[in-house]
């Protein structure tokens, strides 16, 4: 059996790959909070590529880790067969909450990349569940450094490859041979994908599950056809409703595109880490409630004409409804916005998930303050 | 004592996340929960029981048929070569599987044909730079 396993590479791998589910972590839990925010969260409209660094960061890093922990389990699987297999009942919960972290580490990587490949064989539903696992993968990953703290720090502190063999025996891999080997390996694999959100990177990405194609040079994550509106958005009668208390109006499409146009440079970003930046023409959203009578300085529900899923409704929050970056937007890359993209028109804001970024407006509508 | 205090709190505060996110999947109802202890219980079994042996078994047959001058720029090939096979399990094979013309639009049986080419011309490349200088701890006694 293999000389090179045990704690020298265990604890080294075992650092990369803690700081991947650190990263992963953080980066979850802030797009969780932009979806889901308590009251005393806030996020900024600026500077506008933001969440696209973060999730793009995530998605990538998430990635990346998986040949980690490949190897780091690796590092470390023969101490699975060690006797006795159960033993005192402090080794039992050792052993437990190891097994908790393995398995719940390996159903945060599996499924989460199933999950930008849009594959879903499972009965659970995915944020959600992605979500909560990630804080059992980062609660057994604290206990376990704790339990292994000492361990860990001896083997940091001893040199990588200190018992060299004797000169009869032909060792092919050294530690630093795995340690090469896995940090290699990390880098192919976010190589493959990273293209996704790194527009440079594109060529390379050859797994990613998006090239960048789409309609006006921009990829689509809900199709008219998936979210059921194309009657309803490509209806003559389309009337979009502004509404501020008692005060109401209605606006064709083409009553928009009278109105005051502006155009803005931002990035759509998905959850599932793939993000583009194009340019969008519209109006802007405080010029638009402004015809109401209304002030940006409040939160904003935008509906969709999408009556199914979850995801029919956002409400924007006054920080982003004032930013004059903000837009109805009812034109992409200098063409009418394809109904793909949200035709007859769709909220562009900065900085935001694209999950957010309301398409087949139906409604706006300005919450009280 | 500062080192005790560390692991004190990081298990007092890996409890409570533990506790936490166990919450939290128990909210998921009884059908999804199935499913989570599904896939959470068969990635351990797959890894412990079927990728690690194998890769045991693949390993040992490398060191016993490969020269050993070989073996460390082959092993970094082969991790790499699980890393593709993992990144491109859920994409490859399933071009239109989503009703969205821009989910899975790119060739990529060819993209991980390439790719894996590209890992084992350089593993073989690697094999003939060590053997063209024999730098390798052998040659260094």
């Amino acid at each position: 059996m293999s000389t090179v396993r045990g704690p020298e590479v265990a604890s080294r791998v075992g650092v990369a790959l803690g700081v991947a589910i650190a990263i992963c972590f953080v980066t979850g839990l802030l797009s969780h909070w932009i979806q889901h925010p308590p009251d005393w969260f806030w996020w900024p409209a600026h500077p506008v590529w933001l969440y696209r660094v973060t999730q793009g960061l995530h998605v990538t890093t998430g990635v990346a880790a998986i040949p980690l922990l490949l190897v780091k389990l690796w590092a470390v699987y023969l101490r699975l067969f060690e006797r006795p297999l159960i033993g005192s009942p402090g080794r039992a919960l050792e052993r437990g909450s190891i097994a908790v972290l393995v398995g719940a580490t390996i159903f945060q990587l599996s499924t989460g990349l199933l999950n930008i490949a849009q594959f879903y064989p499972w009965k659970f539903f995915f944020t959600t569940t992605h979500y909560a696992m990630a804080w059992v993968v980062v609660g057994a990953l604290a206990v376990h450094i704790a339990v292994k703290l000492p361990l860990i720090r001896d083997a940091l502190s001893r040199p990588l490859d200190e018992d060299r063999p004797a000169p009869d025996v032909p060792r092919g891999v050294s530690r630093r041979g795995v340690l090469l080997a896995a940090g290699l390996a990390s880098a192919v694999a976010a190589l493959t994908v990273a293209g996704q959100t790194v527009p440079f990177l594109r060529r390379l990405a050859v797994l990613a599950p998006r090239s960048g194609r789409g309609p006006q040079g921009v990829p689509v994550n809900r199709t008219a056809d998936a979210a059921g509106v194309r009657r309803a958005a490509a209806d003559p009668g389309y009337l979009l409703i502004v509404q501020s208390g008692a005060a109401t109006r209605a606006f064709s499409r083409d009553e928009l595109l009278a109105l005051p146009q502006a155009s803005a440079e931002l990035p759509i970003a998905c959850v599932e880490g793939w993000s583009a930046s194009a340019t969008w023409t519209g109006v802007r959203l405080r010029d638009l409630l402004a015809t109401v009578g209304a002030s940006a300085d409040a939160d904003v529900r935008f509906s969709s004409l999408e009556r199914t899923g979850i995801y029919g409704s956002s409400v924007l929050p006054a920080v982003h409804a004032r930013d004059g970056s903000t837009l109805v937007a009812l034109g992409l890359n200098g063409s009418p916005l394809d109904i793909d993209h949200g035709y007859p028109c769709r909220l562009i804001a900065p900085n935001r998930p694209g999950v957010l970024q309301t398409k087949w407006l139906e409604r706006i509508e300005v919450l009280d303050t | 004592m500062i080192v005790r205090l560390v692991r004190l709190a990081l298990i007092v505060v890996g409890c409570g996340f533990l506790w936490y996110g166990a919450t939290l999947l128990w909210d998921s109802g009884a059908d999804a929960l199935r499913s989570i202890a599904v896939w959470f219980a068969a990635g351990i079994l797959l890894h412990d029981g079927v990728f690690a042996p194998v890769c045991i078994a693949l390993g040992l047959g490398g060191r016993r048929w490969l020269p050993y001058r070989w073996w460390a720029p082959v092993a970094c090939g082969a991790v790499c070569t699980v890393a593709l096979a993992a990144v491109a399990a859920p994409v490859l094979g399933r071009g239109g599987a989503v009703a969205n013309p821009t989910v899975l639009d790119r060739n990529y049986p060819l993209g991980f044909a390439l790719a894996v080419a590209l890992v084992w011309i350089l593993v073989a490349l690697a094999v003939v730079g060590s053997r063209a200088h024999p730098t390798g701890r052998a040659g260094r006694r």
